[in-house]
Parts: structure tokens; C-alpha cells; sequence
């Protein structure tokens, strides 16, 4: 549905200045370019590492995912867990983030169907939903869960995604406050001391290691692994009142102690295979893949469906780090063997610089920007390191090959 | 008296392996192209259909060599798809061992050339396929690139069209059916019907 005539006028005070990044500074990137050999990702994407055969940190994980792993031993300490939380008296015993996308619906569903859990899913809402995210998000609740769905102010979302566009080249960062957050300020207003997330990102992907062999985080790596960003409060210097940033606050830490939260990761538990969601997604939440075909991007149909913003956090990643949605979504199906690396390559080189066209004007109209505006973050955020102007017109100076 | 049905295996082909998904998404691999061909013929399909999902990808047909190899052993009409784009295409199909050609996006893209490979190998030889995705009731729109491009054409129209240019076949795939084993997409398949006169192929759905 078209929100466009919903929008009330931002009253924008600041501005963040427009000065040039230097990202390869900024992010502490290499300066040469480097593939890994086995999949299609680069040393460009921040806190990745590449041992001596030029394998990425990723692949290798993936490895030892699909060979080392013991992942009956893995389902039997996830079965110990769900043990140690099962509540008996029909209060809800674990909350799980969700989108209503097809892997948060695997979590959400196993755990109650499977693992005879009470999950709460809890939903913070995209910038502005595609219909199609709203129809997977309903047909997950359909499918038998109970959910919240928080949205925030719809005016200060929309100031807040346009000031963090500009000033952290990150449009998606109010979301991502709330995806961090939220589910915690609901496990302490409810007493639900279990959270599971989904994937462990910076192992499937490619980043930080040392959480690889972690099934979660507690109280205790609050500071360092759920709050380690930009604070809420420093948007407070583009007039933001407390009462505008109250919903993306995380819970004050004695309450999160207090409660002895968990968060845990289904990835530490159960193998994480996006194609194998969407076959389960499809058959048990009614699940559907995109009717319009494939996201602009990149090729797939069922990732990432749900926010027209979304497009954007991936172009703004493209001129930072020269990686777009196809290198994620190839790299992970290379490591889990759906597609050989010379396929992922072809679909890099086809669709990962794909400028998100089908929800520029939305996109627009939600940050109330102009195009030269959205130029002129853009090109504070280009790393010039990767990209090259021929012709009139930027080009990656490399693709992977 | 019902009409005659000729059972045909599809099979979608991407490098080494045979390929399928739902709705044409999460393609899983299934098997062998070889190994399944012979299966199929073995148990007495009536013909095959091969379909290289990713020969648009490559901007080549890759799957002439498995076509080679199963035109020795198989002895049922044979027809490839993907990535057929030009006359010289259709031809080294034909070299390979096959008696059909199924062509999509290429068609959409430029129809007459439909009416060009009718003329030069023969309207029997030409196949239309078409991905059907529903958009409203008794509304369709053709898919391209199996299934993730949008072209905006009405299939009910293009199907008339098309069989006008000289296609002899019409190989329909219901993207919407494809995969869920919930059975055929009959309201999509007869009104294709109504449009048409030459032999229909219907697909997706069956299990």
C-alpha cells in the first residue's frame, strides 16, 4: 500500500555537514582488493579475515559447519535449553525477534511446533512494508503464533532514517536500534528471560570470529555486543526530545540482569541454510516468494522482502564496500553448495551494482529529500578507493572474477 | 472421448545438476541430468524437456553436451530451452539431438523472432514457453529468466500472438503452481486453450 499521502512534512533543524568519507580510514579496509577463492565476498567487508590461502573467515566456518560440527549434540543442548525455560503455566517462555521473513518463521515455528516452546514473536516494524512483507509477516501469525508488532512514530522514524542516511551512510540504523532493542525492553515488560535470534552474523557472513563458537549472549556482553554502536542519545544534537527516542532505547542493564536475560542464536544451534527456511516456510507458515519476481540487487525471490527501504542500506554498503546483496546471498549459497563459484560470479558481476530504482521515489518521499540531495550523501559515501567514473558514469574499478 | 495426454518430463538443468524449486525459487539440487533422463525414458515418459536455468546468466546454452550424451540413449522427442536466442542457437540444439527448441525470454524480447525460426526449421520444431504468473482472476503475466524478471506482457495475448507467428507448441508453466505439488493451475491451462489451437504443455504443480 502507497503511504506516500500519509507523509506529514519533516521539520529537519540540523543537518549533518556533507564532508567527504575517507571509508577505507573510516572502516579500516585493506587498500588492495582481495576475493576469497572460494566464495565471491572481498576483504572489503569490514572485520572479515582471509587466512593464507585466501580463504575468507566465512567459508572456513561454513567448513567446519557442514563437516566438525556435531549437529545432533547441537540439538540436544538446544532441547536443554528449551528445558530450562519451559514455562508450564501458559505464560509465553521465549521471544523471538521476527520479521515475518521465512527465517524468523522457521525459529518462531520450531520452537513451538518442534521444541513444544510458547514463543512470543515480536516484530519491529520495517521503514515502510512492501505488501508482500505484510502478507508473509500475516501468514506467519495465521500459521498459529502469537506477536507484537511495535512501529515506531512514523515522523521520527522518518527524521531519524534520513539524519542516519546522511550522517553514518546507514538509512537502515533505526531499524537496526530496535532490532537490538526492542526485544529486550519486551523480555524485561514481560518477564521472559529467553530471547532466540536468528543467524550469528558475523559468522555466516564473514566478520568478527570469536563469537563463532558462542550459542549466545548474556547481561554480561550487553555493552559489547548489543550496544557498541552510535547511541540513541546523540541524535539528541538534531533536536530529538526523549520522548522521540524513548521506543529505541534498549532497557536500563540492572533490569536486563535483574531478569537474567539470554539471547541466543538458532545458528549455534541448528545448521543455518536460508533455502532450507523457505522450503519450510513454504510448506508450514505460508510463505511466498516475491509475485514480482526477483529484489533488485539481486537474483533471489525470498530474502529480504519486506522493507522498500531496504534496497538502500544494501546500495549505501554497495559504494562503501563495493559488496551488494548479490555478493551476501551468492557467497552464502556457494558455502552451503547450491551454486558453484564461477555461477556466484556471473551473478555479482550481473546484479550486485544494480541501483535500487523500484522504490527510489519512496525512498525519496520518505527521507523528504531531493535526488540531489540523495546524490550528494551518496557520493560522501562512495569509497573512491573501489569506484571509478568512465564516461559520465561510476563503475567498480574491479568485480570479482 | 477424452483427449490424448502425453506425459513429459521436465527437467531444469544448472551446470551439472537438475534443479527445483518452489515457484522457481530455492532451486535444490535433485540429481543427474544423465542419470534422470534415463529414469524417466526407463519408466516410459513420452518425451523430455530439458531447460538450462542459467544459460541467460552465461549468455551461453551449456547443456548440448548432456543433450549429445542422452540423444544415443534416449529414443524419445527431445526439446532444450534456455537461452536460445538466435538461429545459429536453435541450430546447434538440432546438432545436438534435439527435436524441439522452447524459447522465452528471447521471444518476448523480439517476437518476430519467433516467425523467423518457424520459417527456417518449421513451426513443429518451435516452442513457445511461457511462465505464468497469476495477477488478478483470469489475468496472467509472462515471467522471463525463469521466473524473476517481470515483462509486463498478458499471456493470454501473447499466447494468440505467438501461435500466429508460427509456434507449433506451447510448453505454459504456472509460477504460482510451480513446486507445491497442490496440483495444476486448470483455470490458467484452459484459458490458454481458448486461445490457442496448437498442442499445450501444462506445467507446475503435479504431485
Amino acid at each position: 500500500m502507497n503511504l506516500d499521502s500519509t507523509f506529514q512534512p519533516l521539520d529537519i533543524k540540523a543537518e549533518p555537514t556533507l564532508s567527504k568519507v575517507d571509508i577505507p580510514k573510516e572502516y579500516k579496509l585493506p587498500l588492495e582488493v582481495q576475493y576469497c577463492k572460494r566464495c565471491v565476498v572481498s576483504n572489503q567487508r569490514p572485520r572479515i579475515v582471509f587466512d593464507a590461502d585466501g580463504i575468507c573467515n566465512a567459508c572456513r566456518f561454513s567448513e567446519r559447519k557442514h563437516t566438525k560440527i556435531d549437529w545432533t549434540e547441537r540439538e540436544r543442548e538446544l532441547r536443554d535449553l528449551c528445558d530450562r525455560f519451559r514455562r508450564k503455566d501458559g505464560r509465553h517462555d521465549v521471544i523471538v525477534p521476527s520479521s515475518g521473513g521465512k527465517d524468523s518463521a522457521v525459529v518462531a515455528h520450531k520452537l513451538k511446533y518442534v521444541y513444544g516452546m510458547n514463543p512470543l514473536t515480536v516484530t519491529w516494524a520495517p521503514h515502510y512494508y512492501t505488501d508482500i512483507g505484510w502478507f508473509n509477516f500475516q501468514g506467519l501469525i495465521h500459521s498459529g503464533l502469537d506477536n507484537l508488532l511495535a512501529t515506531p512514530n512514523g515522523v521520527v522514524h522518518r527524521k531519524l532514517t534520513r539524519l542516519a542516511f546522511a550522517e553514518m551512510g546507514e538509512p537502515f540504523q533505526p531499524f537496526i536500534y530496535g532490532q537490538v532493542a526492542y526485544p529486550l525492553a519486551i523480555a524485561v515488560q514481560h518477564g521472559i528471560p529467553l530471547i532466540m535470534d536468528g543467524e550469528n552474523g558475523e559468522a555466516e557472513y564473514g566478520g568478527d570470529s570469536d563469537t563463532e563458537d558462542k550459542p549466545g549472549f548474556t547481561a554480561e556482553d550487553a555493552e559489547k555486543y548489543w550496544f557498541s554502536g552510535r547511541s540513541v542519545d546523540s541524535w539528541k544534537e538534531y533536536g530529538f526530545t526523549d520522548a522521540d527516542l524513548h521506543m529505541y532505547r534498549p532497557p536500563n542493564i540492572e533490569s536486563l540482569f535483574e531478569l537474567g536475560v539470554e539471547r541466543h542464536f538458532w545458528s549455534y544451534y541448528r545448521n543455518w541454510i536460508p533455502q532450507e527456511h523457505f522450503y519450510y516456510a513454504s510448506e508450514n507458515t505460508g510463505f511466498k516468494a516475491n509475485p514480482d519476481g526477483r529484489s533488485e540487487g539481486t537474483y533471489s525471490k525470498y530474502a529480504s522482502l519486506d522493507d522498500r527501504i531496504d534496497g538502500f542500506h544494501y546500495y549505501l554498503m554497495l559504494l562503501k564496500f563495493g559488496i551488494g546483496r548479490t555478493t551476501s546471498d551468492a557467497a552464502h549459497e556457494i558455502r552451503d553448495g547450491h551454486i558453484e563459484r564461477d555461477e556466484g560470479a556471473a551473478l555479482v558481476r550481473r546484479y550486485d551494482a544494480e541501483f535500487p530504482e523500484k522504490h527510489y521515489q519512496d525512498f525519496l518521499k520518505y527521507c523528504q529529500i531531493t535526488e540531489d540531495y540523495f546524490w550528494e550523501v551518496c557520493e560522501r559515501w562512495r569509497n573512491d578507493n573501489l569506484w571509478e567514473r568512465i564516461n559520465n558514469e561510476w563503475r567498480l574499478k574491479q568485480q570479482v572474477s | 472421448m477424452k483427449p490424448p495426454v502425453r506425459l513429459i518430463a521436465r527437467l531444469d538443468i544448472k551446470g551439472q545438476n537438475v534443479v527445483k524449486g518452489i515457484h522457481l525459487e530455492g532451486l535444490r539440487i535433485v540429481g543427474q541430468p544423465g542419470q534422470l533422463a534415463r529414469d524417466y525414458y526407463n519408466d516410459g515418459v513420452d518425451e523430455i524437456i530439458y531447460m538450462d536455468t542459467v544459460a541467460s546468466l552465461y549468455g551461453r546454452n551449456n547443456i548440448l553436451p548432456v543433450i549429445e550424451n542422452a540423444a544415443r540413449e534416449i529414443f524419445v522427442p527431445m526439446t532444450v530451452g534456455g537461452g536460445v536466442r538466435t538461429i545459429e542457437d536453435i541450430v546447434g540444439a538440432l546438432r545436438a539431438g534435439a527435436d524441439k527448441v522452447a524459447v522465452n525470454t528471447a521471444a518476448i524480447a523480439r517476437p518476430a523472432f519467433l516467425k523467423e525460426a518457424a520459417n527456417a526449421f518449421g513451426s513443429q520444431c518451435i516452442v513457445l514457453s511461457v511462465e505464468a504468473k497469476r495477477r488478478g482472476p483470469g489475468q496472467w503475466e509472462a515471467l522471463t529468466d525463469n521466473g524473476r524478471e517481470r515483462s509486463g506482457v498478458n499471456v493470454l495475448q501473447w499466447v494468440e500472438e505467438a501461435e500466429s507467428l508460427g509456434v507449433g507448441e506451447i510448453l505454459v508453466t504456472s509460477v504460482d503452481a510451480e513446486g507445491t505439488r497442490r496440483g495444476f493451475d486448470h483455470e490458467l491451462f484452459s484459458a490458454v486453450r481458448q486461445k490457442v489451437n496448437v498442442p499445450l504443455i501444462g506445467c507446475g504443480g503435479a504431485g
